[in-house]
C-alpha cells in the first residue's frame, strides 16, 4: 500500500477522528442541557429524587426493561451487542496503558463474535421486520460495523499484527509522537473502517446512548419545578 | 355518512370532518411555519426536549409497537405502529430541521413534505389516544405518543381540530361553564333528583347537597358528562360525603367553570392553559382548601399535576387530589363502614392512563374495591402495563363517520377480551371518558357487563 496513504491513515486520520468524535460527543450531549427543562411528564410509579432517578437510569441502561418485556428478540441481541462491543473497545483502550492482557485472545475472541451476532441480528430484524422503516442510515452503521468487527475478529484470531507494535503506535498517538502503524493491508482496512464508523457514530448512532439519559430522567422525574 | 362517502387520507376511517381537515386545499406552507414554532423555546417550553429526544434520537428499532394497544387490537397493522406515525413527522423533521436531513435526504429518511403527508399525518394523530404506554417500551424513555400530541398542536395551528373538542368542548366550557351547556337551573334539577332517590332508597337519612359554598374543606369538581349520562356517580359522590358529613361543595355555572375537564390538553398548549385559568378564576373565588377531581381522569392530570409547572404556586393556594384518594383517606381515617357483600358480584377494575401511568394512583382505589366489593379480579396487565380502553385523547367523545369502528375494532377489541378473561359482571373506571368507551363497546358487542363508576359501588357498600 502507498506509503502515503499508511502516513496518512495512522497517523493524520486518527487526530481527525478524535476530534470530530470527541467534539461531536460533546456537543451531543451539551445540546440537550440548553434545552428548557420540561413539564413534570413522567411515567408513574416514578421517583422523587435526583439520586433515585440517576440510580434507576443506571439500572435500566443495563437491564432494559422495556425490551425485556416487549420484545425478547431485541432484548438478547441487544445484549449480545452492547457487551461484546464494550468488551472489545476496552480491549483495545488497553493499547493506552499495556500490550498485553491475560485470556485477551480468548475474551477478546468472544466478544467479537457476540458484537458481530448481534449486529447481523440487527440487519436481518430490520430487513424483516415490518413495524418500522429503515433508511440507508441505519444500515449503513451495522455494516460499518460488520466489516470492521470482522476485520478485527480475523486479525485478532490469526494474530496478523504484533501487539508491541499496536501498542508503540497507539502510544505515539496518544503523546503527540506518532509513529507509522503496522503495515499489514487488512489491518489498515481495519483502522480505516474504524474510523470511519468513529466520526460517523455521533452523528447517527451515538446519539441513542446520550438520549438515554435525557429520555429515561423525563419519565422518572416526578418533580414538579415550582413546587 | 356512509363509509364509501368519506374522503379517506390515511386509513379506512376518519375522525376529522371534511370541513376542519379542508382536504383540498393546500396547506404545507401553514404546516411548516406551525412547525417551526414548535421547535421554539418560547413558544413550547414544557415539551421541546421530550420531543426534540423522540424526533432526534429514535432507532427505529419498533419494539414500541408492541405495547401500542391500537397496534395490537387492529391486528398489528403497520400504519398503527407508534414508530410509524411518528416518523410521518419524524422525516418532515429531518428535511426541514436539520443538517443531515438537508444533505442527505432520503439516506436518513429525511422527506419533502406533501400535501397528501399533510393530510395524512392529520388524521393519523388521531389515531392514538396518547396513552403512553409505548413509552415503557422504548429502551431510551422516548415518547412517540408525545409526538402525535405534538402533530396535533400543529394541525390546531391550522384550525383542524375535531368540532368535538374545540367548538362542542372548550368554547362551550368557557362560555357556559359546562361543555354539555348545562344551566344554573337544570344542575339544580339534577341535584334534586339526586338528594331525592337518594333519600327514598335510604329511609331516614336526610342529605345535604352544598353548592357554590365559599370557604369549603373540599370542592368536588365533576366532570359534566357525569350529570347527564352517569348520574349514579354523582348520586354516589352525594351519598359519601354526606355519610362522613365533612365540610364540602359543588359548584354551578354562577361560579363559573363547574366542569373539571380540559379538552386542550388534547390538541393544544394554548387552550389548556385558557382552560386552566377560567378553573383558577372559579376555584379561587370559592377559596377551597381542597379541589377534588370527581370520576375523570385527563382533568386530573391537567389539574393534578401539568398545572403545577405551568402556573405558579401563589396563584393556585389550594390543593389538587382525585376523589378516590379522597375516599381512600376516609377509609384509612375509619370514616367509612362497610359491607362488602353489599356488592357480592365479581368485579375488575379499569387503571385509566392519566391517573395511573401518567398520575400515580394505582393503590388507592384498590384498598377502597377491596374493603367495598366481595370478589376483585384483576384484570392483565394492569397498573402501568393496563391497556388504554380506546376513551383517552378526546376519543370517547368523537364518533363521527365511522370512527366508532375505529375505537371498538382497534382499542375496543382488546380491552373488551381483557375485561371478559376476568370473568367479572362489573367493571369499575374512574374516569368519565373510560366509562363512555366502555358504554359504548358494551353496546358494540352486545355484552352483558354493568359499567361503573366507584362512588355508586362504595356508596352502596356503606352501612347506616
Amino acid at each position: 500500500m502507498d506509503e502515503y496513504f499508511t502516513i496518512f491513515i495512522g497517523i493524520y486520520l486518527p487526530y481527525i477522528t478524535l476530534v470530530v468524535f470527541i467534539v461531536a460527543v460533546i456537543y451531543n450531549f451539551f445540546k440537550w442541557i440548553f434545552l428548557p427543562r420540561p413539564i413534570m411528564w413522567a411515567i408513574f410509579p416514578a421517583k422523587k429524587s435526583l439520586a433515585n432517578i440517576l440510580f434507576t437510569i443506571a439500572t435500566r441502561i443495563f437491564s432494559l426493561p422495556g425490551p425485556r418485556k416487549f420484545d425478547k428478540l431485541i432484548f438478547t441481541l441487544a445484549w449480545m451487542f452492547h457487551v461484546g462491543l464494550i468488551v472489545s473497545l476496552t480491549l483495545h483502550a488497553k493499547y493506552i496503558f499495556i500490550p498485553h492482557l491475560p485470556y485477551e485472545y480468548e475474551v477478546g475472541t468472544i466478544a467479537g463474535m457476540l458484537a458481530a451476532i448481534g449486529s447481523v441480528g440487527f440487519i436481518i430484524r430490520r430487513y424483516v421486520d415490518k413495524r418500522a422503516d429503515s433508511y440507508f442510515a441505519d444500515y449503513f452503521a451495522l455494516i460499518l460495523l460488520i466489516i470492521t468487527l470482522s476485520l478485527g475478529q480475523y486479525i485478532r484470531m490469526f494474530r496478523v499484527v504484533e501487539s508491541t507494535h499496536l501498542w508503540t503506535w497507539v502510544q505515539g498517538i496518544l503523546t503527540l509522537n506518532p509513529i507509522p502503524p503496522p503495515v499489514n493491508t487488512l489491518f489498515l482496512i481495519h483502522i480505516v473502517f474504524a474510523q470511519i464508523y468513529m466520526i460517523y457514530l455521533p452523528f447517527k448512532t451515538l446519539i441513542h446512548p446520550i438520549a438515554i439519559f435525557y429520555g429515561q430522567k423525563i419519565i422518572l422525574d416526578q418533580r414538579h419545578f415550582k413546587g | 355518512m356512509k363509509i364509501e362517502q368519506i374522503y379517506k387520507v390515511f386509513d379506512e376511517y376518519r375522525g376529522l370532518s371534511d370541513s376542519k381537515l379542508r382536504p383540498t386545499e393546500p396547506k404545507s406552507e401553514q404546516f411548516l411555519k406551525a412547525f417551526r414554532e414548535l421547535l421554539d423555546k418560547k413558544n413550547n417550553w414544557p415539551f421541546l426536549l421530550p420531543l426534540r429526544l423522540a424526533l432526534e434520537a429514535c432507532t427505529h428499532c419498533g419494539t414500541c409497537a408492541e405495547a401500542c394497544p391500537v397496534y395490537i387490537g387492529s391486528g398489528r397493522n403497520k400504519l398503527y405502529s407508534p414508530v410509524y406515525r411518528a416518523d410521518m413527522l419524524r422525516k418532515i423533521y429531518k428535511r426541514y430541521f436539520t443538517l443531515t436531513g438537508k444533505v442527505f435526504g432520503s439516506l436518513v429518511g429525511a422527506k419533502e413534505v406533501t400535501e397528501q403527508d399533510i393530510n395524512a399525518m392529520a388524521e393519523a394523530a388521531y389515531r392514538c389516544t396518547i396513552c403512553r404506554r409505548c413509552v415503557l417500551a422504548c429502551p431510551f424513555g422516548l415518547d412517540n405518543g408525545l409526538v402525535m400530541r405534538e402533530m396535533r398542536k400543529i394541525f390546531a395551528e391550522l384550525g383542524i381540530i375535531p368540532e368535538e373538542l374545540k367548538e362542542e368542548g372548550v368554547d362551550n366550557q368557557l362560555r357556559y361553564g359546562s361543555a354539555p351547556k348545562i344551566s344554573y337551573e337544570a344542575l339544580m334539577n339534577i341535584l334534586d333528583f339526586v338528594r331525592g332517590e337518594i333519600e327514598e332508597n335510604r329511609k331516614n337519612v336526610s342529605i345535604e347537597i352544598p353548592v357554590d359554598k365559599v370557604g369549603a374543606k373540599y370542592l368536588i369538581i365533576n366532570n359534566a358528562g357525569d350529570y347527564l349520562s352517569f348520574l349514579d356517580t354523582i348520586r354516589g359522590i352525594v351519598e359519601v360525603m354526606n355519610y362522613v358529613n365533612v365540610d364540602w361543595t359543588f359548584n354551578s355555572p354562577r361560579t363559573g367553570v363547574f366542569d373539571n375537564v380540559n379538552y386542550g390538553l388534547f390538541y393544544s398548549d394554548k387552550d389548556m392553559l385558557r382552560v386552566i385559568r377560567a378553573h383558577l378564576e372559579t376555584i379561587n373565588k370559592l377559596k377551597p382548601e381542597y379541589v377534588v377531581i370527581g370520576e375523570c381522569g385527563h382533568a386530573y392530570d391537567v389539574l393534578g399535576h401539568l398545572m403545577k409547572d405551568l402556573i405558579p404556586a401563589e396563584e393556585r393556594p389550594f390543593k389538587v387530589i382525585h376523589i378516590v384518594e379522597l375516599y381512600d383517606k376516609f377509609l384509612r381515617e375509619g370514616k367509612l363502614k362497610l359491607d362488602k357483600h353489599k356488592n357480592a358480584e365479581p368485579v375488575t377494575f379499569h387503571d385509566s392512563c392519566k391517573i395511573g401511568r401518567c398520575g400515580g394512583i394505582y393503590d388507592e382505589p384498590r384498598r377502597v374495591i377491596v374493603a367495598s366489593c366481595r370478589d376483585f379480579r384483576e384484570m392483565y396487565p394492569n397498573r402501568e402495563y393496563n391497556y388504554c380502553c380506546g376513551g383517552g385523547g378526546g376519543f370517547a367523545l368523537m364518533s363521527k363517520y365511522n370512527f366508532l369502528d375505529f375505537r371498538m375494532k382497534t382499542y375496543g377489541r382488546l380491552k373488551m377480551q381483557q375485561v371478559k378473561d376476568t370473568a367479572a359482571s362489573t367493571l369499575i373506571t374512574i374516569c368519565a371518558n373510560c366509562k363512555r368507551q366502555f358504554l359504548d363497546m358494551v353496546s358494540y358487542y352486545n355484552l352483558n357487563i354493568n359499567v361503573s363508576g366507584l362512588s355508586e359501588v362504595l356508596a352502596n357498600a356503606l352501612v347506616y
